[in-house]
């Protein structure tokens, strides 16, 4: 504790270092054209655990600008956010609103300091009207609403965004795209001065990208400074008017819109140093194990197809919305496909339910190991017994416990768990060691087929070689092995094959071994022309 | 025509148009089976017998509101109703405006504890009531002799409230409690529509993390809600002491049960978010309609009544969650495709370009 | 076996067994005699029925849902044993059928939580009401009584020494959720349906079995506990049992089972069913009052969440001034 005050009390003084400084400097001879900046970080930095999330970033927002943020997923996007929105307290590092240091503690304070955020799943109230939805945060509206005038000043806060609908209807009942107006109206009605966009358009059709980006235009002619993230380059490009581009957590770059090209910004996004070293060793894929051909799921994705050999690893590819977590569970059967083949060993088969896909030998190991990965309150043992505890029953239903810690102790010694014992529950482990487990879980199934959904994503870099030796070795047992990764550093050293996906459909099946960082960014973002 | 439907009825309000179709159904089922049904009695004890419950279904409708519950408010009941008795039975001058004013305050003063301990406490709503519904009646046990409280201990007055009529004709009487509940209803009904306290309830209980980040008051407001309960089942104390007269501690055992079987017909979500005062008096309504019914009607033992109680909660729960989702959906894409066709010159100028 | 215990000894139920010791020993002070064995087979004896069902219903909370209609189905249960033994048919066989209504009962709240998805709060509000609604209907408010006397015997007469057989009954209930729940692949289930559905989903768990099994579980001793009523009583009417969830409930949340599911042990179930009925026996004895007992008991309750909620609260509240402050000595070094 003492410690945390002593390094808080010391900040101000000891900020101005390094790269810092080279940017202030920056910053005082725009001081001269531009108005003082709206809303300040300076040298923030955030640690989770092992992970250090921000490293001293610096990044300012003028009013009456569109800056856009761009980075791969996990190069610290969305901490920054909630460092901005008070979700998250920096570990180092200030933030000014107006120039004044301010202390951002809660969704409140955001609030008062007049900084909103709307996300790709907008938070309303379904079962408020829209007029109310705007208003709901207002504490200076009285006791009693005034039906009409809430009505007619709703009307008047979307006109102002340039678009009109019933505001006396339940939210509910609106789309996607209208729910994200309304966000935005709520913040408007604040009198909001910095507004952070995260991914606002990744589940918009183009017409409805055409209309929001109608208000951000608007926004931005009313002084309001907005903080744009997206992953679709061609958005960026069109409406930003400064890029900063984040890698690994870090600030890379700032720069004006027309002396960035998109080139230039894949190349900065993906520059990023190997410090961890990835090496398969040598194999050969041996028989087509499962074959897919134009598999689709209403609403998600359509006509993927490819092979996966035994012994493979097929990388997936792709951006936030390119729905290759969809791909998985539809193998998995947690949300099977609607239309398509898969055959597995030759023999055609449907997956309903995640239960037929183990016993035809298909694991899927998902990327939400928080919520979805493991009973958090189980012991290891438990947990990697789960999927597979038919197995550990005695015929009457008892569980063989020694039998069970067996093979629990075959698994943390084979992954080096790092725990007490295999009777220690799996929240007291760190992130690498419960990706560990949730991957030995995967594995007691013995599976043919095997899905990685971001199976490093958040891990310490010890784990993640961990990971990448394991993969080596049941590679080399025959298992095909499907490996959904957004790290492209990592993903082409491991795979044979890359398919690459973008909003729902296959772009490419490169070989891995011809493929590049850029060349399969390009594809993922849709920007097939750039980069030479 | 159907966009006209759509503009006028919204989908909450179809809960409670069709309560009041099952209602009117019901009533001319039971005037083919029932000699002289449909009568100023029925209407008579049908109203007498539905103040208690719609008094503290209000109440209890705020705290469902909020995803919360209060299964305390039978206990509260009791202990209004007995303790306040109590006190009148000995002191017989005490004046109405008192005894109501005391009744409403214990109330407070109980619904508070339960905010207290879920709402600053963060216990579990169900947890919390659970525990305070057997405290409550037990501090009642503990502190007074247990001694029931008789009509013929009660002063005048209040033993001649359940029979104050206010309109009488002929045998259709309008008495006075079923007017209190019915001024209960309206005054929570606009306090739920139009005052911002009340839009709050429908926020928390409909989105907790939305509202948690548009930094809603929420501990506050349901504390409130809690107090507002207590209040209510205060007054529902009196009201059950001026209908009953006759009072001991196990007095209103299981009322809640009754009461939350109302606010579930009613349409209000168990889940929080939704559901109107209106609907929950309907449903009380038709509660005590299916008993009359069946108490007078030949055909069917009235034993079976609350077995079809049990049927008609499921139903009204069921159809919640099955049919009007669904029926939610069809509005919802009806009104889009009506606002798109007459909206298309104003999409494209908020289409525009930099 | 006491070693595999410790774990979850340490915690909760390390609190409850003192509470319980304490109680027992402040009893036996009070009244010599209290430890025997006659009076701890008698107080055992008087609420068995509840103490039983609390084993099931701490495997329906468990999985994260809730069943309101246990008392329900108790009373319906022993109802329809009257009813058909009444009718002419063989005890034992209206015993047989009386169980499986129990299970039909349970099975009916499962189907429309597991399977429609609706809130088993309000499903089994509909069975507590709709179940006791029946039981009054198949006998009219009438009491049905001269059952037979072997029937009776069950909970009547003592078995070995002054323990009659449905205390055993108890001891072999126990003994069989203890090992479902901590021993079998079924109970691992009900953990992993209760800690989180969409992960149990995930982990190929077949989460709407395992809730069916759960309630169809909870009907099933329900009715074997209304007939355990039914024999104490030697007879059974339209009320039996009634409003018996709550003390059901209680027991089992005591017990340190969370409201919200996936977590909790049997032995904690089980020592704050022993704790609740030595401390109101042991109220019994200084002649305090039923409902005095029932409010002891719910206040011991409301303390068992808040308590641990309040201390976390306060720490957390500390922090947050220690930021701050440290905040404004920023602020003011500007």
């Amino acid at each position: 504790m003492a410690e945390r005050d002593e390094e808080a009390t010391e900040q101000p003084l000891s900020a101005p270092a390094d790269g810092v400084a080279a940017r202030s400097a920056d910053d005082q001879a725009d001081a001269a054209s531009a108005p003082q900046p709206v809303l300040e970080m300076r040298g923030i930095s955030k640690r989770f655990g092992e992970i250090q999330a921000l490293d001293d970033v610096s990044l300012d927002l003028q009013p009456g600008e569109i800056h856009a943020l761009l980075g791969e997923n996990g190069a610290g996007k969305s901490t920054l956010i909630k460092v901005m929105t008070g979700v998250v307290q920096p570990d180092v590092g200030d933030i000014r609103i107006d120039g004044q240091p301010v202390h951002i503690g809660s969704a409140f304070d955001a609030q008062t300091y007049a900084v909103a955020a709307i996300y790709q799943e907008p938070m309303v109230f379904p079962d408020l009207t829209v007029a109310e939805n705007i208003f709901i945060g207002h504490r200076d509206r009285g006791l009693i609403v005034n039906r009409r005038k809430m009505r007619e000043e709703a009307q008047a806060v979307l006109a102002r965004l340039g678009v009109q609908f019933d505001v006396m209807q339940q939210a509910r009942g609106i789309t996607l795209a209208q729910q994200q107006t309304v966000e935005i109206a709520k913040a408007l009605s604040l009198d909001v001065r910095v507004l952070i966009m995260d991914e606002p358009t990744a589940s918009l059709s183009a017409h409805e990208v055409g209309q929001l980006f109608g208000i951000v235009s608007r926004l931005r002619s009313q002084g309001v400074a907005i903080l744009f993230i997206s992953h679709r380059l061609e958005e960026v490009f069109l409406v930003a008017d400064r890029i900063t581009v984040m890698r690994d957590g870090r600030w890379i770059s700032t720069t004006p819109r027309p002396e960035l090209t998109p080139g230039a910004a894949i190349r900065q996004m993906v520059g990023r140093e190997i410090t961890e070293f990835f090496a398969r060793s040598p194999s050969t894929p041996g028989d087509v194990l499962l074959e897919v051909r134009e598999l689709g799921r209403e609403g998600a994705f359509t006509g993927v197809s490819f092979d996966l050999r035994e012994g493979e690893v097929l990388g997936f590819a792709g951006l936030v919305g390119a729905r290759r977590t969809d791909v998985g569970l539809a193998l998995f059967g947690i949300a099977p496909a609607d239309s398509g083949e898969i055959r597995l060993e030759g023999e055609a088969v449907r997956i309903r339910d995640p239960q037929e896909a183990l016993r035809l030998g298909i694991a899927y190991a998902t990327e939400d190991r928080r919520g979805l990965g493991l009973i958090f309150s189980q012991s290891i043992a438990s947990n990697i017994t789960l999927p597979s505890l038919g197995k550990y029953l005695s015929r009457i239903g008892i569980t063989q416990r020694a039998a069970e810690r067996v093979i629990a102790e075959t698994f943390r010694e084979r992954l080096s768990i790092r725990a007490p014992s295999v009777d220690t529950p799996a929240l007291a482990l760190s992130g690498g060691n419960q990706q560990k487990v949730v991957l030995a879980k995967w594995l007691a199934t013995t599976p043919k087929v095997l899905i990685l959904d971001e199976p490093t994503r958040g891990i310490d870099v010890g784990s993640k070689v961990e990971v990448h030796r394991l993969i080596d070795e049941l590679v080399a047992q025959g298992i095909g092995i499907i490996m959904i990764s957004s790290d492209l550093p990592e993903l082409l050293p491991m795979s044979d094959r890359i398919l690459v996906m973008r909003e729902g459909r296959q772009m490419a099946i490169l070989d891995a071994k011809e493929a590049t960082q850029e060349s399969v960014l390009s594809m993922a973002m849709g920007q097939v022309e750039t980069t030479t | 025509m159907r966009s006209a439907l759509f503009r006028h009825v919204r989908p909450e309000q179809v809960r409670e148009i069709t309560l009041l179709i099952i209602i009117v159904l019901l009533l001319l089922f039971f005037a083919t089976q029932i000699p002289n049904f449909l009568s100023g009695r029925t209407f008579t004890r049908v109203t007498t017998a539905i103040p208690v419950t719609v008094v503290l279904g209000v109440g209890l409708t705020l705290v469902v509101l909020t995803r919360n519950i209060d299964l305390s408010i039978g206990a509260t009941v009791a202990v209004v109703s007995y303790g306040v008795g109590t006190l009148l039975a000995n002191d017989p001058s005490m004046s109405p405006v008192i005894v109501i004013a005391l009744s409403v305050a214990i109330g407070v003063g109980l619904g508070a504890i339960n905010g207290v301990i879920v709402a600053y406490g963060g216990v579990p709503a169900i947890v919390a009531t659970l525990g305070t519904m057997a405290l409550f009646r037990s501090v009642l046990v503990t502190i007074t002799d247990s001694r029931p409280v008789t009509t013929a201990r009660l002063p005048d007055w209040i033993v001649d409230l359940n029979g104050i009529r206010l309109i009488s004709l002929e045998d259709l009487d309008v008495r006075i409690l079923p007017v209190i509940a019915l001024a209960v209803v309206i005054v929570f009904q606009l306090l739920l529509r139009y005052a911002s306290y009340g839009r709050r309830l429908f926020a928390i209980g409909s989105n907790p993390d939305a509202a948690h980040v548009a930094g809603l008051p929420m501990k506050r407001d349901v504390f409130v809600a809690f107090v507002l309960c207590g209040a209510l089942a205060g007054l529902g104390g009196f009201m059950y002491m001026a209908r009953f007269g006759n009072i001991d501690t196990q007095s209103a055992v299981g009322l809640e049960l009754v009461v939350v079987a109302a606010v579930v017909v009613g349409g209000v979500n168990i889940f929080g978010g939704s559901g109107s005062m209106i609907g929950v008096m309907l449903g009380a309504i038709l509660i005590v309609l299916v008993d009359q019914g069946l108490i007078r009607w030949a055909a069917i033992s009235e034993f079976l009544r609350d077995a079809l109680l049990g049927l008609l909660i499921l139903l009204a729960v069921a159809s919640d969650t099955v049919i009007l989702e669904r029926l939610r959906l069809i509005w919802a894409r009806a009104r889009r495709a009506e606002e798109e066709s007459s909206r298309e010159p104003a999409a494209t100028a908020g289409g525009e370009q930099p | 076996m006491m070693a595999k215990l410790g774990p979850y000894l340490r915690r909760w139920e390390t609190f409850l067994l003192a509470l319980l010791v304490g109680v027992m020993a402040t009893n036996a002070l009070a009244a010599p005699g209290y430890l025997g064995l006659q009076n701890q087979s008698n107080l055992l004896e008087l609420s068995l029925e509840r103490a039983i069902v609390a084993l099931a219903m701490a495997f329906v909370i468990i999985s994260a849902e809730i069943d309101l209609s246990v008392a329900s189905v108790m009373g319906l249960s022993a109802v329809i044993m009257g009813v058909l033994w009444q009718a002419g048919l063989p005890i034992e066989l209206a015993v047989i059928v009386a169980i499986i209504s129990g299970a039909a009962c349970g099975l009916f709240n499962g189907f429309w939580v597991a399977v429609v998805g609706l809130p088993s709060l309000a499903v089994t509000l509909a069975g507590l009401i709709g179940f006791r609604g029946l039981a009054y209907f198949l006998v009219e408010g009438e009491f049905i009584t001269g059952l037979p006397d072997h029937f009776k015997a069950l909970a009547q007469q003592d078995l070995v020494g002054p323990i009659p057989a449905s205390v055993f009954l108890y001891a072999i209930f126990i003994v069989i959720a203890v090992v479902l729940l901590h021993a079998t692949g079924f109970g691992r289930y009900v953990y992993a349906v209760g800690n989180s559905k969409a992960a149990a989903t995930y982990s190929g768990v077949r989460v709407v079995r395992v809730k069916l099994a759960v309630f169809t579980m909870s009907g099933i001793v329900a009715a074997i506990g209304g007939l355990i009523i039914a024999s104490r009583f030697g007879a059974v009417r339209g009320g039996t049992a009634e409003g018996f969830e709550l003390e059901i409930i209680t027991m089992v949340l005591l017990g340190g089972v969370s409201i919200f599911g996936g977590s909790g042990t049997m032995i904690g179930v089980i020592l704050a069913t022993l704790l609740v009925l030595n401390l109101r026996n042991g109220m019994d004895l200084a002649t305090i009052s039923g409902n005095t007992q029932l409010g002891v008991v719910g206040l011991l309750l409301i303390f068992s969440v808040l308590l641990p909620n309040l201390g976390s609260r306060f720490r957390g509240r500390y922090r947050a001034r220690q930021a701050r402050s440290a905040q404004a000595a920023v602020s003011n070094l500007e």
